[in-house]
């Protein structure tokens, strides 16, 4: 009983951090129609320079608005000097994949360029705990769950209620469409790249405190993880991102508490694999 | 000095393998394959454990299944084997219609989940410490530390090379190539045109897996271990950045590119002293393949070594007026031009190139329509685009489609050739329930169509674009293909003086070896019309053949299509040029909200006043 109250824990902690990272990665793709693969480099690197904030002393829960503002910069350039130029050449999709592939080598390696091969963790304080039956909570755990509440929050406030959020729903839908009705689409993919980076890197931040050390290359697989949850709800579905989390979350930790750990992560790769081939349009996408 | 000279060339070869088999799919058939990795890395695994001894033989400190030693090449032979039975299941991931990026994206999941599970999973190949000690062949008779044998390694491994580089250039100098290469370029469109996709893709994941397992094979066999460190998915991507760097469409582009990026890199690291930390220049070695990648995809797409066009008209053959690609854009005719060229009047045969003897014949002799919808629908998300339509095409007639936009005009004729699988109804052809029958087969018995917006193949030449519909090639298989030229060659010179015919009547003999990427906008509409006559069609569905087509052109085309229906040749087209209809076109069908309004001659449906209501309101 005790281990499945923890997995539940560890589950619901993994599917914050998730959901965070899945809905930034969502939007871009809703927007942009790019599968941008480097999401995960750009998070790890956005951790860093977190990291290197908290080593000169900065709080934890400040360097990660340093790495959500790092996030933001980089994804900006990434759209606007790398994906932005080749899509206005019309290049194919795959070419596309193959270019944001290309960026990922750039940005983890340049990463372990500058940082070395060995793994780093936060300072962080411990702050006031939460005891649910036998697990507890750390302080960071119940601040990683928060973030992602609010970022969920913050999301669904911003599509559904605000004026920008009703011209990303419009230029994801169609965004010559958009255009001809005078919204300005490529301001509008612009913002989205900026937010949806901001994202990233708060979600890089949380990765690496979840994680408790992470290196250059820890993203790896989660980069999986997080296709299995946008394609899970549907690709280019922040709701269906939210829950696709939350299930591969969940799926993930409690899955591992019955099998061995080292093949928990298998259960997203046969989920992603089996929505790729069945479903691609997620159990929340359009039926085609 | 000998090891490292020899280790080079064993290396140079192996990647050589690895990124021809790359090449052969990626460049040749468009088919974007992720898992690349997976495919060499069981050749490896595969070769070891075929020539490891039993596992209690080495005192137990690795685990593997097999562990059968068997003497050279069966080890060879055995990766060769497992890399092709391994890309079986990835059919089902390709095979899907999936968009590209997606289907991509899942096979490289794939690889990760693999390297994932080799690694967590011991009892299979050793898990995360990997297999070493491999028995290198010959270890029995040689030496495998002496320099003779190093040398003698190092020749097999760059003889293999040369041999899989003329296997895979005598496949894709085929009409079986050219296939590939119409898949790759437009693969619905080749799917309309007779190609079976799932089959030209599982074939091509086969070949590429079996030259990828025995590329694992030969290294493993070389450098005697291999581990999951050894295939990354990050291994992936330099053998894309090879291809794509060496030239993707193109054989020597590969051998190229393999020598350049995951050969050269390795040795001008060497020379690099050591600066930074430990791991900086390894790490600036991947930050630089990545940029190399960006780069060529941006400045030169095409890579060092591009894709040959391949000249196959009479005037480049005959090695006269070979123009270089500038020079033909300027005199191109246009349009316009190339119809004042065509002959005033046709000839009564119509137009030459088109023969469907036999089934044209029964479709003449059989009683009632060719072809027959019958409550015919399709949704989209709760829009009706098809409601409901029966309608039944007389033989030997030119049937008009017309109706406002939105009327469901495309969505009937996709319909009707099986490119769009209707969600009610029967679709008959001469008498059969063809409802069930995948576009290429409808093709193959003689219902073709072509598209509405422009699907010529961008690097086919005109020639090559009209070659790729003929039906029943005999060098348009795996098999006719390595039966080589002498097998296919004459019935291919038959063929490519059918399709130069057709484009003389065409009036574009200028542009016979233009790419179709290369043409205007009307130019492209005729490709596809002479592409679909080259397919020897008993029923052709035409959407909006004549749109950027000039008019006087167009009625010149129309005549001569009038030409073949008394030959047998049935014609059903979606025009928004109601003159056009009206002076080809009899009977006429009506279309609009996804229901069939009215039929009949133009002048008759000019009376009625809901269709000139129907077009009013729309």
């Amino acid at each position: 009983m005790s281990v499945l109250v923890a997995s539940l824990a560890f589950g619901v902690i993994s599917a914050s951090v998730l959901a965070i990272a899945s809905i930034g990665f969502t939007l871009q793709f809703a927007v942009t129609n790019v599968l941008n693969l480097a999401y995960a480099a750009v998070m790890t690197a956005s951790a860093y320079v977190a990291y290197e904030v908290n080593q000169a002393g900065v709080v934890v829960w400040v360097s990660a608005l340093v790495g959500a503002a790092v996030g933001a910069t980089m994804s900006y350039l990434l759209n606007r000097v790398v994906y932005t130029p080749f899509q206005r050449r019309k290049a194919s999709p795959i070419t596309l994949v193959i270019v944001s592939l290309g960026m990922t080598l750039i940005i983890e390696f340049g990463t372990q360029a500058f940082v070395g091969g060995t793994n780093v963790s936060y300072t962080m304080a411990n702050g006031p705990t939460l005891g649910v039956g036998s697990f507890v909570f750390t302080g960071a755990e119940l601040g990683i769950v928060a973030v992602a509440v609010a970022t969920m929050i913050a999301v669904h406030v911003l599509i559904r209620y605000t004026r920008l959020g009703k011209a990303m729903r419009a230029a994801a839908a169609n965004r010559d469409l958009a255009r001809v009705c005078g919204i300005r689409t490529a301001r509008v993919v612009t913002v989205t790249w900026i937010l949806s980076g901001a994202v990233c890197g708060l979600a890089g931040v949380v990765f690496g405190m979840n994680a408790g050390s992470f290196g250059a290359t820890s993203t790896d697989i989660f980069v999986v993880l997080i296709l299995a949850a946008v394609f899970l709800g549907g690709p280019g579905e922040p709701y269906g991102a939210m829950v696709g989390a939350l299930v591969i979350g969940l799926g993930t930790e409690v899955s591992a508490a019955f099998i061995q750990p080292d093949y928990k992560d298998v259960i997203a790769f046969v989920i992603l694999l089996v929505m790729l081939v069945a479903r691609p349009t997620g159990l929340l996408g359009a039926r085609t | 000095m000998v090891y490292y000279l020899t280790t080079l060339l064993v290396y140079g070869g192996v990647d050589a393998v690895a990124c021809l088999g790359l090449s052969q799919q990626f460049g040749y058939a468009g088919v974007t394959n992720f898992g690349y990795i997976i495919f060499q890395s069981v050749g490896a695994y595969v070769a070891a454990v075929l020539s490891l001894p039993p596992e209690s033989a080495n005192g137990g400190f690795q685990i593997y299944v097999g562990g059968l030693h068997l003497p050279w090449p069966l080890p060879w032979i055995g990766a060769a084997a497992a890399g092709a039975l391994v890309a079986v299941p990835f059919t089902f991931i390709l095979g899907k219609r999936l968009r590209g990026d997606f289907a991509a994206v899942g096979l490289l999941v794939t690889a990760l989940m693999c390297n994932l599970l080799v690694t967590n999973f011991r009892p299979l190949f050793n898990g995360a410490a990997g297999l070493s000690l491999v028995p290198q062949p010959f270890s029995g008779e040689a030496t495998p530390q002496g320099a003779a044998y190093a040398w003698a390694y190092s020749a097999g491994a760059v003889v293999l090379a040369a041999a899989v580089y003329f296997f895979l250039r005598r496949v894709v100098r085929s009409p079986y190539g050219r296939t590939l290469r119409a898949m790759r370029d437009n693969d619905a469109v080749a799917d309309s045109l007779g190609a079976n996709l799932r089959q030209l893709r599982t074939a091509q994941l086969v070949l590429g897996g079996a030259v990828a397992g025995l590329s694992g094979g030969v290294l493993v066999g070389f450098i005697t271990l291999w581990d999951p460190q050894a295939w990354g998915y990050a291994e992936t991507i330099v053998l894309f950045a090879a291809v794509i760097i060496g030239g993707v469409g193109n054989h020597k582009g590969a051998v190229l590119g393999a020598i350049l990026v995951p050969l050269g890199f390795e040795e001008a690291t060497r020379y690099i002293p050591a600066v930074g930390p430990p791991g900086f220049i390894p790490a600036l070695q991947w930050v630089a393949i990545g940029l190399l990648i960006v780069l060529f995809l941006w400045w030169r797409p095409q890579g060092i070594l591009p894709e040959r066009r391949i000249l196959l008209s009479r005037a480049a053959r005959a090695g006269r007026a070979v123009r270089t690609a500038d020079d033909r854009r300027e005199p191109a005719p246009s349009a316009m031009a190339a119809g004042a060229e065509m002959p005033a009047r046709s000839a009564p045969a119509g137009i030459a190139a088109w023969r469907r003897p036999g089934t044209a014949e029964a479709a003449r002799r059989a009683p009632g329509p060719v072809l027959e919808a019958v409550e015919l629908t399709r949704h989209f998300e709760g829009v009706h685009a098809v409601d409901g339509v029966s309608i039944a095409f007389p033989a030997g007639k030119l049937s008009g489609l017309i109706g406002p936009n939105g009327a469901g005009k495309s969505t009937l004729l996709a319909m009707l050739a099986g490119t769009l699988a209707p969600t009610s109804g029967i679709v008959r052809y001469l008498g059969e329930d063809v409802t069930a029958v995948p576009a290429y087969r409808r093709a193959r018995m003689g219902l073709v169509r072509t598209f509405q917006l422009a699907s010529e193949y961008k690097r086919l030449t005109v020639v090559e674009n009209l070659l790729s519909a003929v039906p029943e090639q005999r060098g348009n298989s795996f098999r006719g293909a390595l039966a080589g030229p002498r097998y296919w060659r004459e019935q291919e010179e038959a063929h490519i003086a059918r399709a130069e015919a057709l484009i003389d009547q065409f009036g574009l003999s200028k542009l016979a070896d233009a790419y179709g990427g290369e043409l205007s906008g009307g130019q492209r509409r005729l490709v596809e019309i002479m592409r679909a006559l080259m397919a020897e069609p008993t029923v052709l569905l035409l959407d909006e053949p004549m749109a950027g087509v000039h008019p006087h052109l167009a009625r010149e085309i129309g005549s001569q299509l009038l030409g073949l229906l008394g030959q047998g040749l049935s014609i059903v087209m979606v025009e928004h040029e109601l003159a056009i209809m009206d002076e080809f076109a009899d009977p006429i069908f009506v279309m609009a909200d996804g229901r069939l309004l009215a039929e009949g001659t133009m002048s008759q449906l000019r009376q009625r006043s809901e269709v000139v209501e129907a077009y009013l309101v729309g």
